[in-house]
């Protein structure tokens, strides 16, 4: 329950503070004299008796109050931080499924297991994902329909688990790359701009898209100010997405180059990695881990805070001053009894 | 008041002392530990569009059973202690795919709330429903994932295409391996099955003659005379198939609720069949150290002269 802006655990507590008057309903302590004239009038006796009362006032209610256990409530605090809001794309496809950079022929065909390129792009993000403590992550679910999964969030676990799932069981057979970026850019949607927002497409080929989409993802991508990291697995070693001099005339039409070429023609900041292998998707990795650290607006969950110690210490500093006063006159009490 | 004076104050100090002792301790004690039992799990939610079907009492109202699915699901993660952990799944066509292992529910439950609101039919990525299979996938994917978990698996229990019950898809793995629980969603009266458009709107109905009312390979069986008796043709639509699920759960030996009323009721069986951890959790003894201070100062100053009468 909420009150005078903390939480309180038993806030029921709260109903016995008359308690606290207590101290001063009762004798229990006083002596009985024969005659009242005869004690002597001392305004120094009075003032002790009396703070003695507020004291022992001041502990009841400062103990009751500690026993309600208030807590501030979870709250969010804003702060500057340094890195980037970023959307992971995982492709999902059956390819995926397929060894990472592997160079005989035979291992092409084998069902790849701990070496599937699903299995390696989860191996290097998580590590990614753990070096980056201020980002903001989002994971899109890339299938026939794609749908926005795991919206933007500072949880780590969140992300990491939801990478981790990407990587179990088989691949889906149909995969739409237009909605998927559509729909990451959805993503930041209704978002204020924090810093730097990115959409990082891991993925082992292209899908040809309709000008129709094209034309909306240039708009959507240049309006909200997004840029796209590409890592492509190679599935061929020779294969590059810029068109070379000595090329394979098989390569000229392959739908990543014209994913390559569509990416390059948005006009917001784009770069590809091709990863031919373990260590050049590590190296990806690292380069888009140096490059992203601008201003971000961290927004931090604190989590409920309990402030039944602020009670404790008021309890105790009054408690100090009354025991001892009550230790003082028991020995006091002993001497004159001796 | 009986007691003589010298003796009063000889207990107020006392009590006085013991009080300032038990606020100190109460400040400066740590934190001990204590274990609460939590457990992991995978809820795995049927997205298929007989869950569309909206004949799940909810209030006084009726729902979908896929809306049922996903708050039952949201229920039971918050009725579990925190430390706990909750990932999450989704079944179409005869393959469960998980979508977020196991996270600790109290710190994640925005996170996991999030993902749950975004499982829709949209989702699927065919338009088959075969419950069995995905079951086993579920199980197998379920053992990759450490430590364990227990599965959870909420549907209706509708096969499309059907399967015959002499040629029902094999459980290869050791039935209890895994432990688990399959929730039974939907009412038991046959009704037809909206279908679904790519955007996810309902757009008419499964008509009798879109599905199939037959297993496939039972035709390709020698039993033309069991093939060809005149059986009702309800494929089409759809009730809770309780008496399917109770063989598939005992097939994978998993336990079956049908339609359960609270959330309680599912983690009790999960509490019964899963391997459960002990989770430190660090717990302050302040209150009751603060109340007995509390109590002992009540007591020096309760009036008991309006109780007892005064001797002297």
């Amino acid at each position: 329950m909420m009150l005078f802006g903390l939480e309180w655990a038993y806030p029921l507590m709260i109903l016995l503070l008359p308690l606290a008057l207590l101290p001063w309903f009762n004798n229990n302590l006083d002596k009985t004299v024969a005659w009242t004239a005869l004690v002597p009038h001392d305004p120094l006796s009075r003032t002790i008796s009396l703070s003695l009362k507020v004291l022992s006032s001041v502990v009841i209610a400062s103990l009751l109050l500690a026993v309600a256990s208030p807590a501030i409530p979870e709250r969010t605090v804003q702060r500057f931080g340094e890195g980037a809001e970023i959307v992971l794309l995982l492709d999902r496809s059956r390819s995926m499924d397929d060894a990472f950079a592997v160079t005989t022929q035979a291992a092409n065909y084998a069902v790849a297991g701990d070496n599937s390129k699903r299995r390696v792009a989860r191996t290097y993000l998580t590590e990614f994902v753990k070096k980056r403590p201020d980002d903001r992550f989002g994971f899109v679910f890339f299938s026939t329909n794609s749908i926005n999964l795991l919206p933007l969030t500072y949880s780590k676990e969140a992300i990491l688990n939801t990478i981790e799932a990407n990587s179990l069981g088989k691949g889906l057979s149909d995969t739409n790359l237009a909605d998927a970026l559509m729909n990451s850019a959805i993503m930041f949607e209704d978002q204020p701009y924090r810093g730097a927002r990115i959409v990082l497409l891991v993925s082992d080929g292209g899908q040809l898209m309709t000008d129709e989409a094209m034309e909306l993802i240039t708009q959507r991508y240049k309006e909200m100010n997004l840029s796209i990291y590409w890592i492509y697995l190679k599935a061929r070693q020779g294969m590059t997405l810029e068109p070379s001099e000595n090329d394979n005339i098989l390569y000229t039409d392959l739908p990543e180059r014209k994913v390559h070429e569509f990416f390059k023609t948005i006009g917001v900041p784009y770069r590809a990695f091709e990863a031919g292998s373990l260590e050049e998707f590590a190296q990806a990795m690292d380069e888009i881990d140096e490059q992203q650290y601008q201003t971000l607006i961290v927004e931090e969950l604190v989590p409920h805070e309990p402030k039944a110690d602020w009670f404790l210490w008021l309890a105790l500093l009054a408690m100090l001053p009354l025991a001892s006063s009550h230790l003082y006159s028991y020995w006091g009490v002993r001497k004159a009894h001796e | 008041m009986s007691l003589s004076y010298p003796k009063r104050i000889f207990l107020t100090a006392l009590v006085m002392l013991l009080g300032l002792l038990m606020i100190m301790a109460a400040l400066w004690l740590p934190p001990i530990d204590r274990e609460v039992e939590v457990m992991d799990s995978l809820f795995i939610i049927d997205i298929t569009d007989s869950m569309n079907v909206e004949d799940v009492r909810f209030g006084n109202k009726n729902i979908n059973r896929l809306d049922w699915a996903k708050e039952y699901t949201r229920q039971a993660i918050l009725s579990m202690p925190c430390g706990s952990h909750v990932g999450l799944g989704i079944f179409s066509e005869a393959r469960s795919l998980i979508l977020m292992t196991p996270v600790e529910v109290c710190a994640n439950y925005h996170d996991l709330m999030q993902m749950l609101s975004q499982f829709h039919p949209t989702m699927a990525w065919a338009r088959s429903s075969e419950v069995s299979k995905a079951l086993y996938t579920a199980i197998r994917q379920a053992k990759e994932i450490s430590p364990q978990p227990t599965v959870v698996f909420l549907t209706d229990g509708h096969e499309a295409p059907p399967v015959h019950e002499t040629l029902f898809p094999k459980f290869t793995d050791t039935p209890g391996e895994v432990p688990g629980v399959i929730v039974g969603i939907g009412g038991s009266d046959l009704v037809p099955i909206p279908k679904t458009n790519e955007f996810g709107e309902i757009e008419g109905y499964w008509g009798i003659n879109e599905v199939m009312h037959r297993d496939v390979y039972a035709s390709s069986r020698g039993d033309s005379a069991e093939l060809n008796e005149n059986r009702p043709r309800t494929e089409h639509l759809s009730s809770q198939k309780k008496s399917h699920m109770e063989t598939v759960s005992k097939r994978v030996g998993f336990e079956f609720i049908s339609s359960p009323t609270s959330a309680q009721n599912l983690i009790r069986e999960m509490q019964k069949i899963s391997v459960t951890r002990q989770q430190p959790v660090k717990y302050d003894l302040f209150v009751w150290l603060a109340s007995i201070a509390l109590i002992l100062l009540v007591l020096v100053f309760l009036p008991y002269s309006l109780f007892t009468k005064q001797h002297d």
